[in-house]
């Protein structure tokens, strides 16, 4: 009683062939989760002490964002996002690109240059 | 922790679940990784299909893939899809744990409000704790809400509606409104800009969850008395404190939209938003039929989905499948491929008076004028909905 359940009933579907890589990019993003949740403290604590020197607990855990403040806190977590998936970005841009020859190539090239 | 001077959040209610200062972040981390996967990710999936999967496809089989089972065979094994697969699932799966995590600390104090809520009585609140929960709602739980909307944790319990209630803000990315109500918000308005002549008195909401679809009918015809129904209690105990709290009279029970209690011909207009899927092949038979008993001659149904596979293109059809293995949405597929025209025709309307047809989101519409910066993601079919339904 009182203790909610926390796993959806239903299979888990896993994605790569080793059910292992999903679970730890699950680990990855609950770990970026909590780095920017630290961020937006520190951006809290950032703007409190602009205003004033000393401030209590209580002043971080009753902060509320203002529109502007939440529009470049989703803009920080953005550019966030696209360091930590960088990786993902990248299979973007080679798709999107005439960059997809195999690296032997190159090599041939310039092995063979004369 | 949202405010009215930042319409971008969710409005607050006195039977909001509050939220401390990380909380509230870990929320907001949320929504923002779903932003990105729409932004920058779910797009790389088609570059990978036309320049891998499409040509290996025509290389083994000589042609196009013809259907989205051809496409799903080979885009299951591209590392894209996979990539995108696992980020998309596991955005789903903390979304849920955010929403968790802060009604879980305030479990027992955020119940007796709610429970205290429920004397007041502008609406009402009808609950039938013989009701059985239908089988599509016990298989899995349904996209991945741990328990579902039936299942109760504590004494007289709601906390699958406060959990609701948030996560549909993180995942529709806002653009649902600050009170989630766009779908039944948009249903409104083009009843009233489309026909203009007809004035509901009686007006039923199906499956209304926590019913923040059902309120914008109370604000449009408020001449009408507003019904709505639901098979989970938790949904409706908080759905009910929350309407009386906004002030909206609207009058809750527990019932099965498949079989109600409701005399024959005692509704104008019934709706339902994102409904249909969540049933099965019998019950979604069984909900048209229903509504032909319960609809007034001249009466109208009109039930928002997403659009039907029909004339998609298969890797089109293939992803906007996703949910079906992937969130739990067993019916998904099933409901996305099902004649509409013959199933209004089984549930005795005639098929002259059916229609389908995309509607604009008022939200959206409305958000467009208010900030020229805004930009919607691919939520509710970029600003439009489906409908489906039939004049009787």
């Amino acid at each position: 009683m009182s203790k909610l359940q926390r796993k959806a009933r239903g299979e888990r579907p896993t994605f790569f062939q080793d059910p292992n890589i999903d679970k730890v990019i699950a680990m990855v993003m609950g770990l970026a989760g909590e780095v920017a949740v630290l961020r937006d403290r520190l951006d809290t604590i950032e703007h409190l002490l602009e205003k004033k020197a000393g401030i209590k607990r209580s002043e971080i855990d009753d902060y509320k964002p203002s529109e502007t403040v939440s529009a470049r806190r989703a803009a920080w977590r953005e550019q966030f996002l696209g360091e930590v998936l960088r990786i993902v970005e990248i299979e973007k841009e080679a798709l999107g690109s005439e960059d997809g020859q195999p690296y032997d190539s190159a090599v041939a090239l310039v092995e063979e240059e004369k | 922790m949202s405010n009215e001077n930042n319409p971008t959040m969710q409005a607050e209610h006195k039977v909001s679940t509050p939220t401390n200062h990380d909380e509230f972040a870990r929320q907001e981390f949320v929504r923002s990784y779903k932003q990105y996967l729409v932004k920058h990710v779910h797009g790389t999936n088609q570059l990978a299909y036309e320049k891998r999967v499409k040509p290996k496809i025509k290389h083994d089989k000589g042609r196009d893939p013809q259907n989205r089972f051809e496409v799903r065979d080979e885009m299951v094994a591209d590392p894209q899809y996979q990539m995108f697969s696992t980020l998309l699932r596991t955005s789903q799966e903390m979304m849920w744990s955010s929403c968790q995590i802060p009604v879980q600390r305030n479990l027992k104090d955020l119940n007796k409000k709610i429970n205290k809520r429920q004397k007041t009585t502008l609406g009402s609140l009808r609950l039938d704790p013989e009701l059985k929960t239908p089988g599509y709602h016990t298989a899995v739980d349904i996209h991945c809400m741990p328990g579902g909307y039936h299942s109760e944790f504590d004494k007289n319990d709601a906390s699958a509606g406060m959990v609701y209630d948030r996560a549909v803000h993180i995942y529709a990315m806002g653009q649902m409104g600050p009170y989630n109500d766009d779908i039944g918000a948009s249903i409104a308005l083009w009843l009233k800009e489309n026909h203009p002549k007809f004035q509901p008195v009686k007006i039923l909401d199906l499956g209304c969850s926590v019913g923040n679809s059902t309120v914008p009918y109370v604000d449009t015809f408020p001449k009408a008395e507003v019904y709505a129904l639901d098979v989970a209690a938790p949904m409706l105990r908080y759905g009910h404190a929350r309407a009386e709290d906004m002030g909206r009279k609207i009058h809750f029970s527990q019932q099965n939209a498949e079989s109600t209690d409701f005399e024959d011909e005692s509704f104008d207009l019934i709706v339902s938003h994102i409904l249909l899927h969540e049933t099965s092949n019998k019950a979604i038979k069984n909900i048209i039929s229903e509504c032909h008993r319960l609809l007034k001659k001249d009466g109208m149904m009109v039930h928002a989905e997403t659009p039907q596979y029909k004339g998609m293109d298969p890797f089109d059809a293939f992803m906007l499948d996703w949910d079906t293995r992937n969130n739990n949405e067993p019916f998904w597929a099933g409901s996305h491929e099902i004649d509409l025209g013959q199933l209004s025709r089984e549930g005795g309307f005639d098929p002259d008076k059916n229609f389908e047809t995309m509607i604009p989101s008022a939200f959206q519409v409305a958000e467009a004028k208010r900030s020229l910066t805004f930009q919607g993601g691919d939520f509710g079919g970029g600003g439009f909905w489906f409908v489906y339904g039939n004049k009787k």
